[in-house]
């Protein structure tokens, strides 16, 4: 094929390659306003790929495991057994309830390194991979303890770990090839959602309760 | 707190509506505006999912999925490339993970498909049409997405690599090697 061909054929692939159809707008807005505009607002702002994926069941496992472990063992096995009627009524709500601040106040801990330690600027791909991978992690534990009980009970914590899983969320992009803006638009977050006093003074609080 | 939207406003054409103001309302929750963007973007948006996968369902379903995201991440949006690029730059991504996970899972040839793969370059005249369209979906994710979004959608090469998040360098790289293979690949047609 001549170079005049060849120039033709690229010229005429708008038409000959993958012509779209027109597009069905008013049936894909019903679903993106029903998506959207109608969920409630957790919905809204949880990005989709945290969700239906095999390794969140398997961390949510792992997390029940934790807390399970950090209950204090004295309060389930070593005391005489009660009534049946008494233990049925009377869960040891206490017990699960210093797991989970134990959880949230190590999880919180990490989440503030994490951000104190990001480079301002630039750093090598190695660090921004060891960065990513660390946020990754940090993602499941903050998708599971936004969709836990005690985070619909505590409004100012769930807006806390909404806006640290939107910063996460960034920095484990940055292991794929990144902009040179990408940690600035980070840092950008950070700073504009205060995320980084809201974090110290969301520690100081657990730390305090214990 | 009190959030207090400014009424949209027209241009002297009366016809183009400031985009930023739509997106502020959207942030707000207003539902109408999120229609009026999305009826200036949507076309564009199906148009490119849709000569990404040359699939009019799986096009329609990316598209919502572009939308859906975009819309919940729109307070990210700040305004330093064009809104229509921050928003194409979503598309591309979600059909990419779509076409990653298809590729990972195995997608199912059909024997139908597979002779068909297997014997065109043995046929004497095979049909132009199919030949690009094959030549192009032959070449690697990389490749491929650049001759389309460059050649075919129209995107300057700055354009892409936003979207791509790589340099323009590379796009321009990508895309003569993109060229060269897809030359290769349709020699047979002497004319």
């Amino acid at each position: 094929m001549d170079d005049d061909r060849f120039k033709e054929v690229i010229h005429d692939l708008p038409g000959s390659f993958n012509a779209p159809p027109p597009a069905p707008l008013d049936e894909m807005w019903r679903v993106i306003e029903d998506a959207h505009f109608n969920a409630p607002q957790a919905q809204r702002t949880s990005p989709g790929f945290l969700v239906n994926t095999p390794w969140l069941a398997a961390a949510t496992l792992l997390i029940g495991i934790g807390i399970g472990a950090s209950i204090p063992r004295a309060r389930t096995l070593s005391k005489p057994q009660p009534p049946l009627a008494v233990t049925a009524a009377s869960p040891d709500t206490s017990a699960v309830a210093d797991a989970y601040r134990d959880q949230t106040n190590h999880y919180l801990g990490q989440a503030a390194a994490l951000l104190i330690s990001l480079p301002a600027t630039d750093a090598s791909r190695k660090a921004d991979s060891s960065f990513a991978n660390k946020a990754s992690d940090l993602l499941v534990t903050t998708r599971l303890l936004i969709d836990s009980p005690a985070a619909s009970q505590d409004v100012k914590l769930r807006s806390l770990l909404e806006d640290l899983e939107l910063v996460l969320v960034q920095i484990a992009r940055l292991r794929n090839e990144r902009s040179r803006g990408d940690l600035d638009l980070i840092h950008q977050a950070v700073e504009q959602g205060d995320v980084l006093s809201r974090l110290n003074s969301a520690v100081a609080t657990t730390q305090s309760s214990e | 707190m009190h959030l207090r939207v400014e009424p949209i406003k027209h241009d002297r054409d009366d016809q183009r509506v400031n985009e930023s103001q739509l997106i502020a309302r959207v942030i707000a929750g207003d539902r109408l505006a999120g229609r009026a963007l999305y009826d200036m973007h949507a076309p564009r948006v199906f148009s490119l999912a849709y000569r990404l996968s040359g699939d009019a369902e799986k096009a329609r379903e990316f598209t919502q999925d572009a939308f859906i995201r975009a819309f919940s991440r729109l307070s990210q949006f700040r305004g330093e490339a064009a809104f229509s690029t921050w928003l194409h730059r979503i598309v591309v991504t979600v059909v990419s993970n779509a076409r990653r996970n298809e590729v990972r899972f195995g997608r199912e040839v059909t024997l139908d498909e597979a002779h068909s793969i297997e014997s065109s370059a043995a046929e004497a005249e095979p049909d132009l049409k199919e030949s690009i369209a094959k030549a192009v979906n032959s070449l690697s994710e990389a490749y491929r997405t650049t001759l389309i979004l460059h050649d075919i959608e129209g995107y300057t090469h700055a354009e892409i690599a936003v979207m791509l998040g790589v340099p323009e360098g590379t796009c321009k790289s990508r895309l003569s090697v993109a060229r060269s293979q897809l030359r290769e690949a349709l020699a047979v047609f002497k004319e």
